[in-house]
């Protein structure tokens, strides 16, 4: 696939993540901060994010596992993934955490199960499409470089 | 405090024609509505504290954008130790929940300490009680994540005015 095209469709893609409300505005402006002096600023946002994610989605699902749940921990574990998903532009994650933060807050560890079944959908989706942008940013960068 | 520093003008990148290549026309009407350009006359410096490795980053690159030297620390004990070690900054960024100490608890502290200097709390969850409670202490502006250039930029072009 020529460079045109790889562009056309990273485009697209990223639009379709747009449209089907998996990211929103905020993931626009880290694009827009990403430039010559900082070129991989989206992969390592993006990096740091998965890894940020991945480790508290695990420590929830370790929590919820224990038989006295402390929601109060929980709670700040689901805080910190809504601010990081907020800030990245992860929009239905984000939503996501709303319900897992009112299940916790009515002490209702069914509900807080439901809820992060919800958020561990939300984070794979998320993260394929991500991978997905990813390789064709690095597909894009390596035509590039092949051309000069 | 700041040092007298040459006029910048300072946009986000509107990006060369490579970059507007990815962009459809929605695309780049978004990034021309993130375009927020100012002038500052003075180096500002601002301290983030956030225990998220994620948000961290991301407030310091969009401060970074804007000139602005940013020091940042990833618990509140840090944060009280630094301040009570007389280092100034013009704008202290601060999370709610945070690791040792939280947020609150370190607005209360440097107020206590006598450090005057803008104080803004980004969380994740912005209730009214939790926004009264920082308002109560030292913190100027309450806002929910993320930290946008809506709230952000008047805030610089405040403290490049004093």
């Amino acid at each position: 696939m020529d460079l045109a095209a790889l562009k056309t469709q990273l485009k697209n893609f990223v639009q379709s993540m747009f449209e089907e409300g998996v990211l929103d505005n905020q993931f626009s402006q880290i694009q827009a901060l990403q430039d010559s002096t900082n070129p991989n600023f989206v992969e390592e946002v993006i990096t740091l994010f998965c890894n940020d994610a991945e480790r508290i989605i695990n420590e929830i699902n370790r929590n919820l596992g224990y038989q006295n749940v402390d929601f109060s921990n929980l709670d700040s574990y689901v805080h910190q993934l809504k601010g990081s998903s907020s800030s990245i532009g992860a929009n239905r994650l984000k939503l996501a955490c709303a319900n897992l933060r009112q299940a916790s807050d009515e002490r209702n560890k069914e509900g807080c199960l439901q809820a992060l079944q919800l958020i561990t959908c939300e984070y794979c989706l998320l993260r394929r499409k991500f991978q997905a942008l990813l390789h064709l940013e690095r597909s894009i960068v390596e035509l590039e470089t092949n051309q000069k | 405090m700041f040092n007298l520093r040459k006029s910048m003008a300072l946009t986000l990148p509107l990006g060369e024609a490579s970059d507007q290549d990815k962009w459809d026309n929605g695309g780049l009407e978004r990034k021309r509505q993130l375009l927020i350009e100012i002038v500052l006359r003075s180096r500002l410096t601002a301290l983030m504290v956030d225990g998220d490795t994620t948000c961290w980053v991301l407030k310091q690159e969009l401060l970074r954008s804007y000139g602005v030297q940013t020091l940042g620390v990833d618990n509140g004990r840090d944060a009280i130790d630094l301040i009570a070690s007389d280092a100034a900054f013009n704008l202290i960024i601060i999370e709610k929940i945070l690791p040792v100490l939280n947020g609150l608890e370190v607005t209360r502290q440097i107020c206590e300490i006598g450090m005057r200097c803008k104080m803004l709390a980004v969380t994740a969850y912005s209730g009214e009680s939790e926004r009264q409670a920082f308002l109560a202490t030292s913190v100027d502006v309450f806002i929910e994540k993320p930290l946008d250039l809506e709230h952000l930029v008047p805030i610089l072009r405040e403290l490049d005015r004093q």
